[in-house]
């Protein structure tokens, strides 16, 4: 704000300020000096009119000064500039019409959207702007988009189309926005109306160099501020899973954008259903993070995080990654059940499972025979145990899959085992062909023990070195002798017994692991089961595995309106994407890689006909526009590149002229004579 | 009574004497003609004779018993046994060397006021007291009546006090010292009265002329001197209408002749209020002077004007004579604006 004179020279007539001064002395020392008879008479006067004199005389001289005052100033063109809230722009005859159309605009306020406010402001505009004018449209969201095709003349179809506009889940991205409507008036300049609530961190810097392009060709950007009053929205930023206690934890952060405190209910939902509700205290404008513990067990997949909130819902859920949790499943192949269960070949190995039975355990154990193989299911089985199965070749199919899908197999030998069968038909699983079984010492006897494990194998990590030196106690007497190789980046040998005949054997296939133990898994042929590193071993095996994660299908993390990109394995098919409406989602192939673009938020499932899910997406809409608060004041961004546009210039030479008459009339009135005296001997 | 050593006159007081002489003498035969011969009422009175009424004349002297018998209206006249000392207290402050418009006579620009400066008696309030006072002294010495001045103020070249007395001499003396005398210095009519006063015979005749220039609560009180003595009162209240009514067309400095307050003035803005208090003024001096039962005369010198200069100092002089005081109705101002004095 600032003052300013088109004729600063002028402002030399202030000096005529003088003259009401030079007045005021001379009018109190007449020159003619009169002798007087009744000055009786005049003193009585002068005591009457001292009273009125003192307010009047001095004020009368104000009024003089600030007269004179402001004729100079009149005279002078004083013009009073500052600094207006829009740019001062107009006559381009182009005028565009610029709505944004992101998901904050889908904030309530009033009962009516903001969206729906803008797209009434913009038609009033559109109906104001006199006949001839060139219109455009453009409205933007995660990309702009153009509502006419140029700049028309006609503005009717323009104005249905607004009003047909519907609210999106995209983010603000007016630079896009900006971008098209710089090609559309095609270097000429133009004023552009935006309809936007400016809400969010990063709209309008994102922004700034478009404008600075636009303002620079001589057109302007009038900003019509859309916004709530005040601004409210509660919105989940973001869920995620992460270890710990029980099955770990999923951390909720709730964020709060409006200017009071608020309690909301929440809720967590997991894939397999299960939920967990909660109250979220927020402060204003402030978030919370609150942490939930998982349940021991839970499917793995997709899960939600929910808090309810009337001002924006779409921004009410968050979806994340929830890996399988709690008790893995392992499905327990039994080739020798026997007519007790103390009798059977796993007997041993189901209580080193799941020691305090399968509720409570970390691994949960499925006994089946070898027609259960039928019912394996990578989705729930980590780990498939096959103890002393006399001919796994009707099952051999399903167990290759299982493990190329990154499952694990261990296979343990036993007196139904029949080598050549397991080498004709498992030959491409197993990490050596067996040659025969051998007894290596009599019955009674001890047997043969192992050795001890090294420190540098991984399985046995978590083992101390006593634990290790446990290892020595287990005996064998009989066992499979296996065919001669060769530890390689695939195979490599876990444990040998003293003597170097291998007792457990890892090889990888695909994604899954094969272990080989080349003794039994019940009494017949090892004291295994009777040793202390039983079941640390099975148990260290079994995690060893992977067990304790999710299904081997992958993660990836999803935007609302952008694309996903998933390498996808080496298939001979083209997987589809189910959307969270179980619906199938438009997808494209680049190479290796399928591409899609979520639509809205939720789980999104990438899969193959008839086999087990490759990948889930979890899709969320963009955080920052949740944040409907205004961070950065469009105009002012503007006023920085260009403060002329902004500036207001007011002449007020007719005001001052309007106050000097009225100053004058005041004096008219007030200017009546004045008596003052002086005696002879003050005049001395 | 003081009286300082006889003055050698100068030509110039003479012809004064002369012309206040010729004055009065008119005056006075003016007062004399028709019906309006003074007759004074005192304490005791004798028949003279019958006169033939005329209208005007006071009824209560009509002889209703002729009246009675003839059909003719008569009047009885009657003659005073005893002469009333009479004093006339002339009040020649400064102020009175003002005429019209204050200062700006004629004058006043040719003299500036000039001490030993006698005044003109046709431009000045002090001319038209004085021969006011000749005038009165005239009439009241041609009735026989004992007629002594008191000059209040003024330098009258010694001479400020003449008691009464009878005779052609006595009469003589007056006019030269009204030839003579200047408006000078301050009159402090408080003080002078007082004094005049004080060594008043008791049940004398006063007749004061003055301006009346200085507060009226200061001086109005020392009427109880003559009051107090059971003096017949009668107060000439000059002024001059022009002055009153500030008749400047510009701003001027006014200042007073007597103790040199100056007061710069725009006429414009003080004529209403001057008017106002000049109202309050007359009211106040005449209230004050009737408490002691005393006559008050509001006389306008209208000094400039010759022709209403003149019917002014006669009808003045009647007034005086007659013993009618002005009423409580009489505007000062309207008395300009209609010509004819109040």
């Amino acid at each position: 704000m600032s003052l300013s004179l088109v004729a600063p020279l002028a402002l030399g007539l202030l000096a005529l300020v003088a003259l009401p001064i030079i007045a005021h002395i001379a009018r109190q020392k007449p020159k003619e000096r009169v002798p007087f008879g009744a000055m009786l008479l005049l003193e009585r006067v002068q005591k009457r009119l001292r009273r009125r004199r003192r307010i009047k005389d001095p004020l009368l001289l104000l009024l003089r000064l600030l007269m004179v005052a402001l004729v100079a100033l009149a005279i002078s063109g004083l013009q009073w500039s500052y600094q207006g809230g829009t740019p001062q722009f107009g006559g381009t005859g182009r005028v565009i019409i610029l709505i944004d159309q992101s998901m904050s605009m889908s904030l309530a306020d009033g009962g009516r959207t903001l969206l729906e406010v803008a797209k009434s402001e913009a038609d009033q505009v559109l109906e104001a702007i006199p006949d001839g004018t060139l219109v455009g449209a453009i409205v933007f969201g995660d990309e702009a988009e153009l509502l006419s095709e140029g700049l028309v003349r006609d503005s009717s179809r323009i104005r249905s189309r607004i009003a047909a506009l519907g609210p999106t889940l995209g983010k603000s991205n007016l630079r896009s926005g900006l971008l098209e409507a710089r090609r559309m008036l095609e270097g000429e300049p133009g004023e552009i109306y935006l309809f936007s609530d400016e809400a969010g961190p990063t709209m309008v810097p994102e922004a700034s160099e478009e404008l600075r392009r636009i303002v620079s060709g001589g057109s302007a950007v009038i900003p019509k501020q859309i916004r709530a009053n005040p601004p409210r929205n509660i919105a989940v930023a973001d869920a995620s899973f992460g270890t710990g206690v029980e099955g770990g934890t999923i951390d909720v952060r709730v964020s709060n954008y409006g200017p009071e405190p608020l309690e909301v209910p929440c809720e967590v939902t997991f894939p397999d259903g299960q939920s967990i509700p909660f109250f979220a205290d927020l402060p204003p404008e402030g978030e919370i993070v609150e942490r939930l513990t998982v349940p021991r067990a839970a499917d793995g997949g997709v899960g939600k995080a929910h808090c309810e909130d009337v001002d924006l819902a779409a921004d009410n859920e968050r979806f994340f990654h929830l890996p399988r949790v709690g008790a893995s499943s392992v499905l327990v192949v039994d080739g020798d059940p026997g007519d007790t269960p103390i009798r059977s070949e796993v007997y041993f190995l189901e209580r080193a499972l799941a020691p305090w039975g399968d509720r409570r355990g970390a691994v949960r154990p499925e006994v089946v025979g070898a027609a259960g193989l039928l019912s394996l299911n990578p989705e729930r089985h980590q780990v498939v145990f096959l103890a002393n199965v006399s001919d796994p070749r009707p099952y051999t199919p399903a167990i290759t899959e299982f493990v190329r899908q990154g499952g694990a197999l261990v296979v343990s030998m036993g007196t139904n085992v029949d080598p050549e069968r397991y080498n004709t038909s498992m030959s491409h699983l197993l990490p050596a062909s067996i040659r025969r079984v051998e007894d290596l010492a009599a019955r009674g006897e001890m047997g043969v023990p192992l050795e001890v494990p090294g420190t540098d194998i991984e399985l046995f990590e978590p083992f101390t070195r006593s634990g290790r030196s446990a290892f020595q106690e287990v005996r064998s007497r009989r066992l499979a002798m296996l065919q001669p190789y060769q530890d390689s980046a695939e195979v490599s040998t876990l444990l040998r017994y003293s003597g170097g005949a291998p007792a457990l054997v890892q090889r990888t296939v695909g994604q899954g692991t094969v272990l080989l133990w080349t003794s039994s898994v019940d009494y017949d042929w090892s004291s295994l089961p009777t040793q202390a590193v039983f079941m640390p071993l099975v148990q260290r095996v079994v995690g060893y595995l992977g067990a304790d994660s999710g299904g081997s299908a992958g993660t990836f993390d999803g935007v609302v309106g952008r694309s996903v990109a998933i390498p996808l394995p080496d298939l001979t098919v083209q997987p589809s994407v189910t959307g969270p409406d179980g619906n199938a989602v438009p997808t494209r192939l680049e190479g290796s890689t399928l591409v899609f673009t979520p639509n809205r938020p939720g789980a999104y499932s990438v899969s193959v006909e008839a086999l087990p899910t490759i990948a889930w997406v979890a899709a969320n809409l963009d955080a920052s526009e949740s944040d409907v608060r205004t961070y950065d004041d469009f105009a002012r961004s503007e006023a920085e590149i260009k403060p002329d546009l902004f500036t207001r210039v007011v002449d007020l030479s007719p005001y001052l002229w309007a106050g000097a008459l009225l100053l004058m009339f005041g004096i008219v009135l007030l200017g009546l004579p004045v008596l003052s005296s002086r005696s002879e001997e003050e005049a001395a | 009574m003081s009286r300082s050593a006889q003055p050698i006159w100068s030509p110039e007081v003479l012809g004064r004497v002369r012309r206040l002489h010729l004055v009065a003498r008119v005056l006075t035969n003016a007062l004399l003609q028709g019906e309006h011969r003074s007759q004074r009422v005192g304490s005791a009175i004798e028949f003279a004779d019958y006169q033939p009424y005329l209208p005007g004349m006071d009824l209560r002297h009509l002889d209703w018993k002729v009246m009675g018998r003839s059909d003719a209206l008569v009047v009885k006249r009657f003659e005073t046994e005893t002469q009333i000392p009479t004093t006339i207290v002339l009040d020649l402050s400064k102020d009175l060397a003002t005429g019209a418009h204050g200062g700006r006579s004629s004058w006043w620009r040719r003299s500036g006021a000039l001490p030993g400066e006698l005044p003109d008696l046709e431009q000045t309030k002090a001319g038209f007291a004085i021969q006011l006072a000749a005038t009165l002294a005239y009439f009241f010495q041609l009735h026989g009546e004992p007629v002594g001045l008191e000059i209040v103020a003024g330098d009258s070249s010694g001479v400020t006090s003449l008691p009464p007395r009878s005779g052609r001499h006595a009469l003589q003396r007056i006019f030269l010292a009204l030839a003579a005398v200047k408006p000078d210095g301050q009159a402090d009519l408080r003080a002078a009265l007082t004094r005049v006063g004080e060594r008043m015979r008791r049940r004398s005749l006063v007749m004061v002329i003055s301006d009346g220039m200085e507060e009226p609560s200061g001086w109005v009180p020392s009427m109880q001197a003559f009051a107090r003595r059971k003096a017949d009162i009668r107060f000439v209240h000059l002024y001059e209408p022009s002055e009153w009514g500030l008749d400047f067309d510009r701003a001027v400095r006014l200042f007073s002749p007597e103790d040199g307050v100056e007061l710069a003035l725009d006429p414009a803005a003080a004529r209403d209020v001057i008017r106002d208090i000049a109202r309050e003024y007359v009211a106040e001096v005449r209230l004050g002077i009737a408490a002691y039962g005393g006559l008050y005369c509001l006389t306008p010198c209208f000094v400039g004007d010759e022709q209403r200069r003149q019917l002014a100092l006669e009808y003045a002089a009647r007034r005086v004579i007659l013993g009618m005081s002005t009423g409580a109705d009489v505007d000062p101002f309207d008395a300009m604006a209609d010509g004819a004095a109040p």
